[in-house]
């Protein structure tokens, strides 16, 4: 035992010592910054993808795409996503890691888009170039590009939705409908909602839209952290609080994983189902979709967004310039984002089977 | 309690006993024997060579000091130390065997009750009598059949009580018999008792040894490990004598001659000339008082475990409190000590002709008073603790300076009382609880002493202490008495009380009954007193 | 044997808890190296040293407050509230009612010991378990962080984010390194001197036994070694970054509650309360104001690990604290606490936390998912223990079998091979039987 703890420990030293001496050498070096930006990079350097929580089949199909994409392009993927539970604190430290990896672009999905301005920097400071993918990462001047679908669109889609489905329903109205709205620290949230807002405020104000229990500001609708269990606990409340006697016309719903947890609390409460709306194309809401449940999905497809953003690497990477369609709409309180916004399409089950045709998982679904 | 079957227990069964014991058919076969036990730990030897030999149907004690190897003994033949960890063989019932485990042995109907009971206290009579050995009707417990069973135990226990009752609710000495009883539900054999009427009072003594002649009639064995020699002498038929960890002797009572000398001879290999050291008590001027303490149970508000108690104590005194269990001496002495036991209803204590205020253990410190509890382990140390930073802990302040503690203070501190009070330790850096038990104590009397008392309280000193231990504590009562600090003494084994104190105090159900000084002390009259609310004049 | 144990003593002080501490730094060492080699040398970059440190030095400071809540003897559950509750309130004071950052970071520490305070009376004075309080404090504070916060994620000023995002400046001769952090490492290495001088003098003053010489030497070489190293990676990172202001911070708190606990009286009564407290009461401790005052700490603590985490992230957002206490209490017990209280240090618990942290980080590295990591380090936990209770039935010292022993009957549900109990090293006599059986009683 003693030997061989003395040895251990004469192993340790010397390492000790070692590691000191090598560190004599430091890396110290100059804050790099974008000025490299133009040259672009090594074509096998390594791309880290930092990704919220697997919370959603989009997440993890985004993860996929991108592993499979990077590697095919010819860079090294790392793909990381949150913890489900420490998920700002996890993303702070993954970004951190791919700076310490020597990223060379550092693509995010932000889980609270305003608490990463930090990791954000130091990824700046290392030279990496920095995406904010789908979320838009705020009070920041170190992001150097945004891509995503037109929130604002999917939000007037979903609007519009509604009201048609609900037209189809039931001809005349008005209308009894109740509205929710996604997770208060996502800020697409609000971008979704404005989107159906602009929709739907003119009619409220018209009278031929009622808002069943008069909860209309974000605050009221906001659903934390997207979770289903949330959306149908609130939904819940409301079919004990304001629809114990009438039936709810039509819901605002922001994904389809909201959507659903709306539906099950209607159905638990044995109420005539609503026109709900919904979001992400999930297999489960595309079922439900085609059973006639939910009325509404958008179709954003996670292949093409991928597909983009691996085209924006790749221009990078060559030293060029990716392309971008939009300069002046995201300013995210720092500095206005150069964006990449990708068209949305609305799916019900009149045009699901023409929508998903590309799609190897869902267009067997929809025959 | 009874008090017309008062005679203690010492001298009581003599004249049965012998019918008891003499089956007058020759010697009964063995049950158990345990040839050439050998039990080494790493670097020390626990068991040298033991041989045990038990009778069918006798009660057969094993006495030894602490250390002697009593309990290891009782490990090895319950399966606690497995058979291939220790050497030599045990024969039970006329067949080598070999338990693996605390279960086969129980399978073969041997049972060991502890000294402190494995009840569970939120559990009723009848559901710890079975518990782990329910009876069952297909998955379920069969409560109907466990009813009827449980009315029986308890019968064969003499146990009334209600087999519904919590055993939280019941005193010690039934919570005792709770756990024979679930060793019979066991069909027990050999029943070991492992010091079973340490935490009895002197009724409840002598009703579970009277119990144990009992189950002997029932052809029962039985084997008790017990430090009180008066009991053992009094019940056993055979005594092995340990005595560090080899055996010295197996004493058989029939042949006579065996009384608690001759044991005690075995057991520390000499004669004890005297069980108390011989001292010449220098009593000074009354200093410390207290009248009319009342005191209320903390729980049930309608219970007094103090009632108008008063008492003195002069400088260099020996005042020992006499009483059964239960009868409200410690109450009195925890609730003097800050008010650290029940809720307090009236009295005054004055120190040196002046009322002081004592309402909390740091304001009781001040004042210079000190108690040693009754349970050292529970309420006495902090068992995570070394012995150093023991000694040190009921007065921090003396060795701390701007907040900061003084450790080179601290350690000499130690150090000196591990000389004067002869703490057996390498160093002061040892946990406490490596102690033994008698140097456990010593650890918190120096504790107390570092805290320059006036007053020592010591709740029970001498409880599961050795022999040799006693008469060194002893010694250091006498010492703290002759430095002119009053020293009460609570205590269980009047003998002790009369051998150490210069007066007696006696106390029954709350209240102090009498006071005896030291030439007219003889353990009838204490028990008289403690035994009945009449106050006898006090001389 | 007998060297190794004296080693072991020597190397880290002599307290009961050390056994499992000293595996520990041995298990991080292991866990450096591993890494080290897996990454290329990446672990060991000044770039990932910085970052390990800001990044954790929010838990870690936690873990300090745990470790004395846990040692007499409690819980705390509300951590990662009461933390995000006051990194709410702190942005919004600062955001909407202008107050500058100095004066806010006092308001938060306020806010944090005001916080403290009430749990601490609940546990104290009206007796309820720590458990239910923090736990209920634990759901309030986390309401009232998203009731104040409306669930926004409000930015920090400029100013304030240096206490989580900060670096010493660049000042001074151009070194090819922070000048700062290289003055903080030879005060360090000074200091690491002057300790082991001292803790001889002490020794020899006790007229105790000396620590042998070559100890001492092997001690101070490995320290200064260890001391050295850091300081030249911590200072010579990216123009800009040193040791962060977050780990100077941690920094000054372990020290100073390391001197506490260890040499002051009212850290000698906390392990006195956690060990037995009926004991530590008849001794004149002030039960009542013990627990009262670790709990108001931990309250302290818990707001500025929550504000330095604001100051990292930028902001203070709706998702902040969550999970922080059992990342802290984790740390607590990896680091050799009992789960009763009495044992454990504070060093140990820093040890525990950076096991984590590193571990974490080594497998970030390697790009090993969050949805993994956090399955290895629940396993790592549970080997913590495990190893402890393996020790305990070697019979060696073990700090779950002193915490376990209550529990146990020897001749109940007990594994056979366990009953050789642990204190039976000095004495398997039967001497000490009394000791394991008294326990029970109490």
């Amino acid at each position: 035992m003693r030997s061989l703890f003395t040895k251990t420990l004469a192993v340790g030293a010397a390492a000790v010592l070692a590691l000191s001496a090598a560190s004599c050498g430091n890396d110290r070096e100059g804050s790099g910054g974008g000025d490299d930006k133009g040259k672009g990079f090594a074509k096998d350097s390594l791309i880290g993808v930092a990704l919220p929580a697997k919370t959603s089949e989009n997440w993890v199909l985004a993860g996929d795409l991108f592993t499979s994409g990077l590697k095919q392009a010819g860079f090294k993927p790392d793909v990381q996503y949150a913890g489900a539970s420490t998920t700002v604190a996890d993303q702070q430290a993954q970004i951190s890691s791919m700076v310490t990896k020597g990223a060379k672009v550092i693509v995010i999905g932000a889980t609270d888009a305003a608490q990463l301005s930090t990791q954000v920097a130091q990824a700046k400071q290392s030279g990496a170039i920095v995406i904010a993918y789908d979320r838009l990462i705020t009070n920041t001047k170190d992001i150097d590009y945004y891509i995503a679908f037109d929130n604002f669109k999917v939000g007037q889609l979903q609007g519009q939705a509604l009201l048609d489905g609900m037209k189809a329903k039931k001809p005349k109205g008005p209308w009894t409908i109740e509205l929710f709205s996604g997770s208060p620290d996502d800020n697409n949230s609000a971008v979704f909602f404005d989107g159906a807002m602009s929709v739907l405020k003119p009619q409220i104000d018209k009278g031929e839209v009622k808002v069943g229990s008069g909860q209309t500001d974000i605050k009221q609708t906001a659903i934390q952290g997207w979770k289903a269990e949330g959306a149908q606990q609130r939904m819940d409340s409301l079919l004990t609080s304001t629809y114990s006697k009438k039936s709810v016309d039509g819901v605002l719903s922001p994904n389809d994983t909201l959507a659903r947890a709306i539906l099950t609390s209607v159905k638990g409460a044995g109420k005539p189902l609503p026109v709900v709306t919904g979001q992400d194309s999930e297999v489960e809401s595309v079922k439900s979709i085609m059973a006639g449940e939910q009325y509404s999905t958008i179709n954003k497809d996670t292949r093409k967004l991928v597909a983009e953003t691996v085209n924006m690497v790749k221009a990078l990477q060559g030293g060029g310039k990716p392309q971008i369609n939009d300069t002046k709409s995201y300013n995210n309180g720092a500095k206005v984002v150069p964006s990449f916004l990708l068209p949305p399409v609305i799916v019900t089950k009149k045009n699901a089977a023409e929508a998903y045709a590309t799609d190897p998982k869902l267009s067997p679904l929809t025959k | 309690m009874n008090p017309a079957k008062d005679t203690s227990p010492g001298e009581d069964p003599r004249p049965a006993a012998g019918a008891d014991r003499g089956t007058g058919a020759g010697p009964a076969p063995v049950l158990l024997e345990m040839r050439s036990i050998t039990k080494t730990f790493p670097g020390v030897t626990a068991l040298a060579d033991v041989n045990l030999a038990v009778r069918t149907g006798e009660i057969h004690a094993i006495c030894g000091e602490n250390g002697a190897g009593k309990s290891t003994l009782m490990k090895v033949l319950s399966g606690v130390h497995p058979h291939g960890t220790y050497s030599g063989e045990i024969v039970y019932r006329g067949e080598e065997v070999a338990f693996g485990d605390i279960r086969a042995s129980e399978n073969a109907g041997i049972v060991i009750i502890h000294q402190e009971l494995a009840l569970v206290p939120g559990m009723s009579i009848t559901e710890n009598v079975f518990l782990g050995n329910e009876p069952r009707r297909g998955g379920a417990i069969d409560w109907k059949r466990a009813r009827q069973r449980v009315l029986e135990l308890m019968e064969q226990v003499g146990l009334k009580e209600d087999p519904d009752a919590f055993v939280s609710d019941i005193g010690v000495g039934k919570q005792q018999l709770v756990e024979i009883a679930k060793a019979f539900a066991k069909d027990v054999k050999l029943l070991i008792l492992d010091e079973p009427t340490a935490a009895l009072n002197e009724t409840d003594s002598r009703h579970l040894l009277d119990l144990l002649r009992e189950f002997k009639r029932q052809g029962i064995t039985s084997i008790m490990i017990s430090h009180k020699l008066n009991e053992i002498a009094a019940v056993a038929d055979s005594i092995t004598i340990l005595r560090d960890g080899r055996t010295i002797e197996t004493l058989d009572v029939q042949d006579g001659g065996v009384d608690e000398d001759r044991i005690v001879r075995g057991m520390v290999g000499r004669e004890l000339s005297g069980r108390f050291p011989d001292h010449e008590s220098a009593i000074g001027e009354v200093f410390f008082e207290v009248r009319d303490w009342t005191v209320r149970h903390p729980v049930s508000a309608e219970r007094l475990v103090c009632r108008n108690s008063g008492f003195t104590v002069r400088r260099g005194e020996i005042v020992g409190f006499a009483g059964l269990m239960g009868a409200g001496r410690t109450e009195l002495a925890m609730s003097l000590f800050g008010r650290s036991y029940g809720v307090w209803e009236g009295g005054h204590v004055f120190k040196d002709g002046k009322e002081i205020q004592v309402k909390t253990v740091a304001d009781a410190i001040k004042h210079g008073m000190a108690y040693v509890s009754e349970d050292r382990k529970a309420i006495g140390l902090n068992l995570l603790d070394d012995i150093k930073s023991s000694v040190v802990a009921a007065k921090l302040s003396k060795i701390v300076r701007r907040g900061v503690i003084d450790k080179v203070r601290e350690r000499k501190v130690a150090d000196e009382y591990r000389q004067s009070l002869r703490i057996k330790t390498p160093t002061v850096d040892e946990g406490v609880t490596k102690l033994s038990g008698g140097n456990q104590q010593k650890v918190v009397l120096a504790k107390w002493m570092f805290t320059d008392p006036d007053l020592l309280i010591l709740d029970e000193p001498t409880r599961g202490i050795d022999v040799g231990a006693k008469y060194e504590i002893y010694g250091i009562i006498q010492r703290l008495a002759d430095q002119g600090k009053g020293v009460i003494v609570i205590s269980s084994e009047l003998p002790e009380l009369i051998g150490l104190c210069d007066r007696i105090y006696t106390v029954f159900e709350g209240t102090i009954t009498g006071e005896v000084p030291r030439g007219e002390a003889d353990p009838e009259v204490l028990m008289k007193q403690m035994t009945s609310t009449k106050k006898t004049a006090t001389p | 044997m007998s060297r190794y144990q004296e080693l072991k003593k020597n190397l880290f002080g002599g307290t009961t808890s050390n056994a499992r501490q000293f595996g520990m730094i041995f298990t991080l060492v292991a866990i450096v190296l591993l890494f080290q080699v897996l990454t290329d040398g990446l672990t060991l970059t000044s770039g990932n040293l910085i970052a390990v440190v800001s990044q954790y030095s929010y838990i870690l400071i936690l873990a300090v407050g745990m470790l004395m809540v846990i040692v007499a003897g409690h819980i705390d559950l509300s951590v990662g509230s009461v933390a995000a509750f006051t990194g709410i309130v702190v942005a919004k004071a600062m955001q909407e009612h202008d107050l500058p950052w100095p004066a806010a970071i006092v308001f938060g520490l306020l806010v944090g010991a005001a916080i403290g305070a009430w749990q601490g009376f609940w546990v104290a004075y009206a007796g309820v378990p720590a458990f239910i309080v923090t736990l209920a404090g634990m759901l309030l504070f986390r309401g009232a962080n998203q009731y104040v916060g409306n669930a926004d994620t409000v930015p920090v000023p400029e100013g304030f984010r240096k206490i989580g995002a900060g670096f010493l400046p660049e000042v001074g001769p151009d070194t090819g390194y922070n000048n700062p952090t290289l003055l903080l490492g030879v005060a360090a290495c000074v200091a690491v001197v002057w300790r082991e001088w001292r803790a001889r003098q002490v020794r020899q003053q006790m007229d105790a036994d000396l620590t042998p010489l070559w100890v001492s030497g092997i001690r101070l070489a490995v320290m200064l070694g260890v001391v050295i190293f850091a300081t030249l990676r911590f200072a010579g990172g990216r123009v800009g970054t040193s040791l962060p202001i977050s780990g100077i911070i941690l920094a000054a708190l372990v020290i100073a509650y390391s001197f506490y606990t260890r040499n002051a009286a009212g850290g000698r009564h906390i392990y006195a309360v956690g060990g037995n407290a009926r004991a530590a009461e008849l001794s004149g401790v002030k039960l009542r104001r013990v627990n009262f005052l670790v709990m108001t700490n931990m309250g302290v603590l818990a707001a500025l690990a929550g504000m330095i985490f604001v100051a990292r992230s930028a902001a203070s957002g709706p998702q902040d604290g969550l999970s922080w206490e059992l990342d802290a209490i984790a740390a607590v017990f990896i680091g050799g606490a009992a789960v009763s209280g009495g044992l454990g240090t504070v060093s140990g618990s820093i040890v525990g936390g950076l096991v984590m942290a590193l571990l974490n980080n080594g497998l970030q590295l390697e790009g090993v998912g969050s949805d993994r990591v956090q399955m290895i380090k629940g396993l790592v936990l549970l080997l913590a223990a495990a190893l402890d209770v393996y020790n305990n039935k070697q019979g060696r010292f073990s700090v779950i079998g002193s915490i376990m022993r209550p529990f146990r009957r020897d001749n109940g549900s007990a594994p056979p091979d366990a009953a050789s109990s642990p204190s039976s090293e000095a004495d398997p006599a039967d001497k000490t039987d009394k000791t394991d059986k008294a326990t029970a009683t109490g």
